[in-house]
């Protein structure tokens, strides 16, 4: 193998080589500079295989053929030859993507460059303090070299502030290695660590504290980081990505080794800084409007994490390279790549990013960036922030892991608002005339390969640390992999995607159905055979449909794989994962980008709580299968529980987290609807079915958790139908009733006895079928008239009778009253209150039952009944494909009211497991409990002898009635002010608003806005510490010290 | 009597000292800079002094210094590397930020840091 010296050696002698070229040989020059770059990064590939290959020792370098303390010696090992390797290939990629700047800037900036990779790579290779200086000086002067390659006029100012910094910087650094040379007698790092007087004698300690705080100062912590971000902001985007990529992670590797200098003390002061760092940056991020800003605060921020996460190596044991690296390639990866694409984007607001929509490939390297920035599945952070968090809860480090997944939670935050701008929003006007294909963004093969070759970096490091992971790849399970397969195939029309995704939810149910209990049996079939079902509606539509598929498929990977699931790992990457997909699936409605940026928060907080669950439940165990929840002992049991409830409760938009789900069900696409509220929500029932099956009821200072759990299912019942009722948008309406189903769902498991569960069973099934259908129905209904104010329909019956026929079942069913399936629902709900001891949550949600009738009436009136208004005379039926999957639930739901015991007998069966008492007895036809019987059979049969009865005699009475013709109203002779408020729908239950308006207040909205607009003005107070005057960076530097050095005296 | 080297490492101090207090109190380019070089030329100085041994002489092997006796009679070399290699990086330094000085100048027409603060926040 080839020593690593060449590494450096290549380098500088390519730049000295340059110097004797002629100015005008610029292509000679380039491809020299190309060349050294390339060598070297083969060098280190070399060293990363052996490395990885063969159990090699990291390998000494003596410079001078002498052993430290006589000469500077340098180490090259499995960290080393990574992290040379990822600073190589940034160099090689970012001066490829230089071309035409370098080229017209001659030799002297490739030379530079050359030196700042070099510099980056020696600071990463040497052992000796010195040397670490040199590099540091090196890596300074080319910085402020390579600042000016940039367009922006602004950057020099940038490259003064940090000339200013990198001064103080240096004359702490060389003061404290003097005296600890003076000290120890050695420069050798590791000698210097090992030398006991260092810290023992004043001078050490102090000499010890000014090398480390000179070298944290170099990682931008917060406050002393102005500079960095001025340069983040003006500087070239292809030094932009060397800067937070290659320097930060070089500069990140020295810290960790000088570290033991300074002794145990000094880890929690990284941790301090680096988590400081971490939440501050991302909270002055959120009020950014720059890209490339916003890029470097989340940069800062990032590499604050690793610092945050370098000071608690003294817990996280083997796993620590695991997660430092993971954190540290994916923010390395993902902002090299960010700042590329940055470069290819005229404009500098966020909302610029919008060009990226006309190259669908740029816009799937953008979305992945942001996903490996979050850490999400299956990207390497998502498995380094599970061990993180997994070894943090087993050391009793709650508040830093609360800590980290706030900041991470704020990062999502603005990252996802940028990809939703850049998914809706229209670019900013960039200059006069008409749009052109192309308009805002500039390409070309040397900056398309960069972008790519991180992209395929990105997946490719995802599949390795899954399979480092040690706990099964996600990149190799075969439901993610037949969603990820879709974006392969997305050139294909849409009704051959949509024929494969049919094929493959139902192949899987086919394959796999055996292998499920009863429980988990009904959520497969929900999840599979029901997506299946309203897959159909999206034939359709026309097209590519673009991004549909990958989306969609995604979700349902992830809910596969959440039911597959055995242990708390598998449960809460499938969590993610479904999370993910159904963002995208919502963002593509029309206007929903603020709506899908709530659910998506909610959904990240709501997962955040569930890790922080499984990583206190499992107390530093390396695997926790999902049934050792039940294991877990008292004082934590409670506490877990909590945390876990939280989180499902996100995802069944219990009230209190419910505000996303309204507009992100209303505002989605005809056929997204159905799948993100008929299925989606069942992911949260699961998540707390799981819950209650293991750990049972918790009491946490006296309250019985269940208990609490049963007022929260009451009340979401209660507020979600009564908000319903006032609702103008029919699919909002719709959206709202979802949450009291909710609410019932969860009240029944919260009652913990067999009927409340029974009732849960019965309502997931119930809500799936009548849910989908409605939102289809309504969606075809909306799709003809052109809105989805119910004020505008009226009087549809005649022209859209199968939807009619559809909506009238629906709200049959849902309503509860008899013979449809709704009405075993309300009967086994009553016979399980019936069983239950508590009573006050029972009022209530029995006052909810006909607040539902009241919206579903409103539903089934106004739109259907009543007047036809004039623009709709000529509408047609719905289209077949939607109308479709309605008539097979119309169907499903006539099959379920007779037969009920097609189903629910299983799972009453099964459910004996957990309760023994209480089930239910099934003779024949007759089904009984402690308290009566139902017969659906018998029932079906008296309704529909009433119904045709009443049905005769209405057509007996009416048969001489006179047919008045429509439209023969005027509003005598006024002309109204706004014609809406005379419909007789517009503002439908004006009285009941009077009386009962004041629950509908929405607190919870208001709550949540108070919270982000208290970040976001937090955020846009503190950034205004950054003046922009470089002499105030200088002073927060110094204050940074001075802060860092009273803190440390006083602990 | 007081030891010279702890002379040059006071001194070295205090030109630091003034060197840091120059740079964040002057608000004019070319003042910070030469600010800078004072206590770049500090430390230089602090740096000389820790190595320096009272008595003993520079560091060269010739006839006067036989490599034998070396170990006993030159004082630290270490140091003294340090310092040359510190006093090159200075230099390198300090004609980055005169050329950047200048650059800025001719942008601007001015030489106040506190016009160049168009990036902030």
């Amino acid at each position: 193998m080839v020593s690593a010296l060449y590494i450096l050696a290549a380098a500088l002698g390519a730049a000295f080589l340059l110097g004797l070229l002629r100015e005008e040989r610029r292509g000679l020059a380039y491809g020299l500079t190309l060349a050294a770059l390339g060598f070297m990064t083969w060098v280190s590939a070399t060293w990363v295989w052996a490395f990885a290959t063969t159990a090699l020792p990291p390998v000494e370098i003596f410079t001078a053929g002498t052993p430290p303390p006589f000469a500077i010696n340098l180490r090259m090992g499995m960290g080393e030859a990574a992290l040379t390797l990822l600073v190589n290939l940034v160099g090689l990629a970012s001066a490829l993507y230089l071309k035409e700047t370098l080229l017209q800037l001659g030799r002297r900036a490739m030379a530079v460059l050359l030196i700042a990779i070099m510099a980056l790579a020696g600071l990463i290779l040497t052992r000796d303090l010195f040397n670490l200086f040199v590099f540091m000086e090196l890596m300074a002067i080319s910085t402020a070299g390579l600042i000016l390659l940039s367009a922006d006029s602004r950057a020099l100012g940038a490259g003064f502030k940090y000339l200013i910094v990198s001064q103080v910087v240096s004359v702490l650094l060389l003061i404290g290695i003097i005296f600890a040379y003076h000290v120890t007698g050695t420069l050798n790092i590791d000698g210097m660590a090992q030398a006991p007087a260092l810290l023992a004698t004043g001078i050490g300690a102090i000499a010890a504290f000014l090398i480390l705080i000179a070298l944290i100062a170099e990682l931008k912590p917060f406050p002393a980081n102005g500079w960095a971000l001025d340069i983040y902001e003006s500087a070239h985007p292809a030094y932009g990505a060397i800067f937070s990529a290659a320097s930060g992670a070089a500069v990140i590797f020295a810290v960790d080794k000088v570290l033991p200098i300074g002794g145990a003390a000094w880890l929690p002061v990284a941790t301090g800084v680096g988590i400081a760092t971490f939440l501050f940056s991302n909270l002055l991020a959120l009020p950014q409007t720059n890209d490339r800003r916003l890029l470097g605060y989340s940069s800062v921020g990032q590499i604050g994490l690793v610092l945050a996460v370098v000071g608690q190596r003294d817990v996280l044991g083997e796993a620590y390279g695991f997660i430092a690296f993971g954190l540290l390639v994916s923010n390395a990866v993902a902002k090299a790549g960010l700042f590329w694409l940055s470069g290819t984007i005229e404009q500098r607001g966020l909302t610029a990013w919008a060009v990226l929509r006309q190259r669908p490939l740029a816009l799937f390297a953008f979305v992945t960036f942001l996903c490996v920035l979050v850490g999400l599945p299956p990207f390497p952070g998502f498995y380094a922030k599970w061990e993180l968090a997994r070894l943090l809860a087993g050391e009793g480090r709650m508040a830093l892991l609360a800590a980290i997944l706030l900041g991470t939670l704020i990062e999502a935050g603005y990252l996802f608002r940028w990809f939703g701008y850049a998914i809706k929003r229209e670019p900013e006007a960039a200059a006069e005339g008409p749009r052109m294909q192309g308009a805002g963004l500039a390409t070309g093969w040397n900056r398309a390969l960069p972008i790519a070759a991180a992209l395929v970096a990105a997946w490719g490091l995802g599949f390795l640390w899954g399979d480092l992971s040690g706990r099964g790849n996600l990149l190799l399970a075969l439901p993610l992999l037949f969603a990820l397969a879709f974006l392969v195939l997305d050139w294909l029309p849409a009704w051959v995607k949509n024929t494969l995704a049919i094929g493959g939810l139902t192949g899987f149910f086919l394959l796999t159905w055996q292998e499920y209990d009863p429980l988990r049996l009904i959520f497969a079939a929900i999840f599979l055979i029901g997506g299946s079902v309203i897959l159909l509606a999206s034939y359709e539509t026309k097209g590519r449909r673009i991004g549909f598929y990958p989306s969609a498929m995604l979700m349902y990977a992830g809910l596969v794989m959440l039911i597959r699931a055995t242990d708390a790992f598998g449960f809460f990457a499938a969590w993610e994962l479904l999370t993910l997909g159904s963002y995208f699936l919502i963002l593509r409605g029309k206007h929903s980008e603020p709506h899908a940026l709530s659910y998506i928060l909610f959904s990240l907080g709501g997962a955040f709580a569930i890790l922080a669950g499984f990583a206190l439940a499992g107390q530093g165990a390396v695997h926790l299968p999902l049934d050792g929840l039940a294991k877990v002992a008292e004082p934590l049991a409670p506490w877990v529980f909590v945390l876990l409830a939280l989180g499902f409760m996100t995802k069944t938009a219990s009230v209190g987290v419910h505000i996303w789900l309204p507009g992100a069900h209303a505002e989605a696409e005809t056929d997204v609807s159905p799948m993100v509220s008929g299925i989606l929500l069942k992911a949260g029932l699961y998540g707390f079915l799981v819950l209650l099956m293991s750990m049972g009821s918790q009491r946490l200072h006296g309250v019985e958790l269940t208990h609490v759990l049963l007022w929260i299912g009451a009340l979401s019942a209660l507020v979600g139908n009564l908000m319903a009722v006032f609702q103008e948008d029919a699919k909002r309406l719709l959206a709202y009733s979802s949450i009291g189903q909710m609410g019932y769902a969860l009240f029944g498991l919260a009652l913990m006895n067999h009927l409340g569960w029974l009732m849960a069973i019965m309502f997931i099934i119930n809500h799936y079928v009548y849910k989908s259908m409605l939102f289809l129905s309504v969606g075809g209904v909306a799709k003809r008239t052109g809105t989805r104010d119910m004020y505008r329909m009226g009087g549809l019956v005649k022209l859209m009778p199968l939807s009619f026929i559809a909506v009238l079942i629906g709200i049959i069913a849902i309503s509860g009253v008899p013979p449809l399936s709704g009405f075993g629902g309300r009967w086994i709900t009553y016979n399980a209150l019936l069983d239950s001891e508590v009573r006050l949550p029972i009022v209530i949600l029995f006052l909810a039952g006909p607040i539902a009738f009241l919206y579903l009436f409103r539903l089934i009136h106004t739109v259907f009944l009543g007047q036809l208004k004039d623009e709709h005379r000529r509408i047609k039926e719905a289209p077949f494909w939607i109308v479709l999957p309605q008539m097979i639930y119309v169907a499903v739901l006539l099959v379920v009211a007779v037969v009920p015991g097609l189903v629910l007998r299983h799972v009453d069966n099964y459910l004996d497991r957990f309760f023994p008492q209480g089930g239910l007895e099934w003779t024949g036809t007759v089904i009984s409990s402690n308290y009566g019987y139902w017969n659906p059979i018998s029932i079906m049969v008296i309704v529909g002898v009433i119904f045709a009865t009443l049905f005769a005699w209405l057509l007996f009475v009416n048969r001489r009635a006179q047919p008045v013709k429509q439209f023969n109203i005027v509003f005598s002779g006024e002309r109204p002010f706004r014609p809406e408020t005379t419909h007789f729908a517009w503002n439908f239950f004006a009285p009941y608003r009077k009386a009962l308006g004041f629950l509908t207040t929405p607190l919870a909205t208001r709550f949540w806005e108070g919270i982000t607009d208290l970040l976001h003005n937090a955020g846009d107070l503190v950034r205004r510490l950054y003046t922009g005057n470089g002499q105030t960076y200088a002073y927060h530097l110094l204050a940074f010290v001075v802060a860092v050095y009273l803190i440390r005296l006083g602990a | 009597m007081v030891d010279i080297s702890l002379i040059a490492m006071a001194t070295g101090f205090v030109l630091i000292l003034i060197g840091l207090y120059g740079a964040l109190t002057n608000g004019n380019l070319l003042r910070m800079i030469v600010a800078f070089t004072v206590a770049d030329a500090g430390v230089n100085l602090v740096l000389v002094s820790v190595g320096y041994m009272r008595g003993r002489t520079a560091p060269i092997l010739d006839s006067a210094v036989p490599a034998a006796e070396a170990v006993a009679r030159i004082i630290d070399p270490v140091p003294q590397a340090l310092v040359l290699t510190a006093i090159v990086i200075g230099l390198g330094v300090t004609a980055l930020m005169l050329a950047y000085a200048y650059r800025l100048y001719e942008a601007k027409g001015t030489l106040d840091i506190a016009k160049f603060s168009e990036l902030k926040w």
